[in-house]
């Protein structure tokens, strides 16, 4: 199920939220509107707990997790850490890292199996990737672009890629995902599909500007509500070479 | 792409108006002060600027106007049409440039007075010069007044025009008047067009929008078409005409079967046949209405054999197979057949405009898009999705029955709105004993961060410790030998007690000095009276250091007040070999002329042999050295006080208070 929302007039969903099989972190707002939204759709399934981390409102940029674990930067205050831990269920690793690049949801992209880091990112901070959040780690820039938590987003089910790369590419780094991926925007044509949007393996969330093309590619590719990636090649084609070509 | 939006243009004022506007801009924005004294290039340039002011806002702003009003030839051909068929494209263009031409004779006449001004000689020819450039361009504007009035009515009749975008996925009905084109509309979108009993209720074009296949669809709905020869269509009939000609779009025209509309099926059959060149090349589809006053079999065979040929015709035009052709009957009162007229048409345009653009060049740049990559498995690992049971019942229960939670929003509304509603971020904890949720928890301690201190495996340490400390006082127990003064040999205790005669020694004198906060001045003698700074003192401290201090007590014997008078032996003594060194022989000791202490008795050359500097009125070295000897003399006394003298660096008192205070800030209490 995909649902569209907005954080404060912001589109950029990816940014303030982070969202995972075990837990999803949503960022303070000045209201609880974007919160609501979030808790509505999956509080009785995982907890949805709202958070600043190092002060600010980018929960979704500046962590990574999944099931297993969640990492965060190494300005994470000490009470956004205790928060954390008492919010989130005790299988959940919670562990603050020194990284230098401490844009964390920017530079790793991760599932539940397998995580895509930044080619710069510490040795150190890679074992701990792998301890922590229990995944293969790979070292992967996607179409030239190093952040790979900004330019993909990918589930156990299927993922999404910044539009700019090549069916090649595609290819390759979806039997290193071992999911479906396709190339795709969110919010009318963005392309760091990362910040725009978050899903995990039964709901994702998009902003408000994501068209009706993109909504259904985004619940294809991440098999919601009972669509197939294949829906894309098939049922979609049309509509989709209508609005690209 | 380009985007049609007419509702910028600004509007376009009377020739009135016009002159009103400039003439008033030119008398509030220069100068108006001019005298007959002032130099007579100064006066020229006064209405020089007038002229040259005047000139440039008429060209600015005609210049808006011409940009405003899009060019003709530049519009997509619909547009261009329309244009035409709505205000004359000759008329336009005629009036748009009568404006390029106005502002080109402006420009000439404000040239041409300015030339002249410059051999103007008074300011009364000056001002004339002025009147006459200025009354000339109001002329030649004045005459356009026509122009801009009709500028003004097209600019609020292109304002109303829908937001058409001719390059999308469009909808065209198209048909006789009253055969059911707007109830269509307004069917399958939510554009509201009116709908009334009589021909030609539509008298322009409408737009209206739907959604279909994730995609945004525009319906316009023109208006109807009766059959007679282009030239005797009026304005009305054009516009259709117009939007079937340019527009790449789904035709769907419109039949009224129950020929309630006064048109005989025969007649609409004519029509159709008559507009066919203009469906050339686009998806065309025969619609059969009002279904529900007659049915489609109810008819007679000359009328079904009428539109099979329609249909057959559009099958052939719009390149369809002839066993996919088929008429389509829909009813908008009962809604019957809406819909699948609405797919049948979306389809076959997108399917003509999906073949249009796997034929261009831009589908290779996006062809990746279409691309779903499968992964190779590389392992025998399975990575199963990990979805909560819970999610899988949530979902089933949904569709049957909506269950609302209370979210955070609708406490948030019910307890003051955002902004006042202050949510409970430990509401959702998740500990051992739910109680602790609001455990108040301090952040910092004395100091120190608490959760620095924080240790998880604190009670099986503290309990480990525990269980050693007990071990060991066991131990200690069974062992039983604790140190005792008693053993000591007395030697030993004697040591004992020197050492805590010593320590207690210390321990006062420190706590003295530390009262004192170790800032007690150099005491004079007299003030001394525990007689602490003696040299008996300072001996049996350097002594107990392990210092021979024989040499400092008598350094320190030499130079004390009592002694005064007594020859010095160091100072002798140093100067002598002083002297020894240089060249051997016995001269008398150097006599001390200074007594300043900060003076070294060792320097190479004596003041005293100095001669008095001129102007001093000293007469002599003798007299110049007493003069010294006075002054330092002088000064003794309030050296030993630490007095203050006049070489002292001293900070007046920049702002002393009492010439400052009770004064006002804006003046008065200020005579002290």
């Amino acid at each position: 199920m995909a649902t569209r929302l907005q954080f404060e007039n912001n589109n950029e969903v990816g940014v303030f939220a982070n969202l995972t099989s075990a837990y999803a972190l949503v960022a303070l707002g000045g209201s609880e509107n974007f919160y609501s939204v979030f808790e509505a759709e999956l509080s009785e399934h995982i907890p949805v707990v709202k958070t600043s981390i190092a002060g600010t409102r980018l929960t979704g940029r500046i962590t990574v997790g999944n099931k297993n674990g969640l990492l965060l930067p190494n300005t994470t205050t000490d009470q956004e850490l205790m928060h954390l831990r008492n919010s989130l269920p005790d299988e959940v690793v919670v562990q603050r890292i020194d990284e230098r690049l401490n844009s964390l949801g920017n530079c790793i992209a991760c599932n539940d199996y397998v995580a895509l880091v930044h080619p710069d990112i510490d040795k150190e901070t890679e074992e701990l990737v792998a301890d922590v959040l229990g995944v293969e780690v790979f070292r992967q820039s996607i179409a030239g672009n190093t952040l790979v938590g900004s330019y993909c987003v990918f589930t156990n089910q299927g993922g999404l890629v910044a539009p700019n790369v090549s069916v090649e590419d595609l290819d390759e780094l979806s039997s290193l995902l071992q999911v479906p991926l396709v190339a795709g925007t969110v919010n009318r044509g963005s392309d760091v599909v990362g910040a725009g949007m978050v899903a995990n393996d039964w709901a994702a969330f998009c902003g408000w500007d994501t068209t009706a093309t993109e909504l259904s590619v985004i619940e294809s590719v991440f098999k919601l509500r009972d669509s197939k990636p294949s829906n894309i090649v098939n049922e979609m084609r049309a509509s989709l070479i209508d609005t690209l070509a | 792409m380009v985007l049609y939006n007419f509702k910028t243009i600004q509007v376009v004022p009377t020739g009135k108006d016009f002159i009103d506007i400039v003439l008033s801009k030119t008398q509030r924005q220069t100068p108006t002060v001019v005298h007959n004294g002032w130099a007579i290039n100064r006066i020229r340039q006064f209405y020089m600027r007038k002229v040259k002011f005047t000139q440039s806002n008429w060209h600015e702003k005609l210049s808006k106007i011409l940009e405003d009003f899009p060019k003709v030839d530049d519009m997509h051909p619909f547009f261009g049409d329309l244009l035409n068929v709505l205000y004359d494209r000759d008329h336009y263009k005629l009036a748009l440039g009568q404006l390029h031409t106005a502002r080109r004779l402006i420009d000439k006449v404000s040239q041409d007075y300015v030339r002249m001004m410059k051999y103007g000689d008074s300011l009364y020819r000056c001002k004339e010069l002025k009147r006459a450039a200025l009354g000339r361009m109001c002329t030649i504007m004045k005459k356009q007044g026509p122009s801009l009035a009709y500028l003004e009515q097209v600019r609020q009749h292109m304002s109303r025009l829908p937001a058409i975008e001719p390059n999308t996925r469009t909808l065209l009905v198209c048909g006789y008047p009253n055969v059911g084109k707007s109830s269509f509309m307004n069917k399958v979108t939510r554009a509201d067009v009116d709908v009334q009993p009589y021909a030609f209720t539509t008298k322009s074009l409408f737009v209206g929008h739907m959604d279909y296949r994730y995609l945004r669809w525009q319906v316009i709905d023109t208006p109807g078409i009766l059959d007679r020869p282009l030239e005797e269509r009026n304005t009305i009939e054009m516009q259709s005409i117009t939007a079937l000609a340019h527009l790449r779009a789904a035709v769907l025209y419109i039949m009224d079967i129950s020929e309630q509309c006064g048109h005989t099926l025969a007649e609409q059959a004519a029509l159709f046949h008559s507009i066919k060149p203009l469906f050339a090349n686009k998806p065309l589809l025969i619609v059969a209405n009002k279904t529900d006053v007659t049915s489609i079999n109810s008819l007679s065979p000359e009328d079904k054999a009428l539109l099979d040929e329609m249909v057959s015709e559009a099958a052939k035009m719009s390149g369809v197979a002839p066993a996919d052709a088929k008429l389509l009957t829909m009813s908008t009162l009962t809604e019957e057949g809406v819909m699948a007229v609405k797919h049948v048409a979306c389809d076959r345009l997108l399917a003509s405009r999906v073949e249009a653009k796997l034929q261009g060049r831009r589908i290779q740049d996006v062809a990746y898009r279409m691309h779903v990559a499968t992964p190779a498995p590389r392992d025998r690992q399975a990575r199963p999705p990990v979805i909560p049971a819970s999610v899988a019942a949530a979902q089933s229960r949904a569709a049957a029955v909506e269950s609302k939670k209370k979210t955070e929003k609708d406490l948030q509304e019910e307890n003051g709105g955002a902004g006042v509603y202050s949510a409970d971020l430990r509401k959702n904890y998740s500990l051992h004993d739910p109680s602790w949720k609001h455990d108040i928890m301090p952040e910092i301690i004395e100091g120190h961060n608490v959760l620095d201190f924080i240790d998880p495996d604190i009670e099986a340490r503290l309990e480990a410790l525990e269980r050693e400390e007990d071990a060991l006082a066991a131990e200690a127990e069974l062992e039983g030998n604790d140190m005792d003064e008693d053993d000591l040999t007395p030697e030993q205790r004697g040591l004992l007690k020197q050492i805590r005669a010593r320590k207690a020694v210390v321990v006062a004198a420190h706590r003295r000095k530390k009262s004192a906060a170790n800032n007690a001045p150099v005491k004079p003698r007299r003030a001394d009276a525990d007689r602490t700074s003696t040299t008996q003192q300072m001996k049996a401290s350097l002594a107990r250091v392990g210092v021979d201090a024989t040499a400092a007590v008598e350094r320190a014997r030499a130079r004390s007040v009592s002694r005064v008078g007594r020859k010095r032996l160091r100072s002798a003594s140093a100067a002598a070999a002083a002297d020894m060194e240089v060249d051997g022989s016995q001269a008398p000791p150097k006599k001390r002329i200074h007594s300043s202490k900060s003076r070294s008795m060792s320097r190479g050359r004596a003041l005293s042999t100095a001669k008095p500097i001129e102007g001093t009125g000293l007469k002599n070295e003798a007299q110049h050295n007493k003069a010294i000897k006075m002054h330092d003399k002088m000064q003794r006394r309030m050296g030993k006080a630490a007095r203050r003298g006049e070489a002292d660096r001293h900070i007046p008192d920049l702002k002393p208070k009492h010439l400052f205070s009770g004064k006002r800030g804006i003046g008065k209490t200020d005579r002290r």
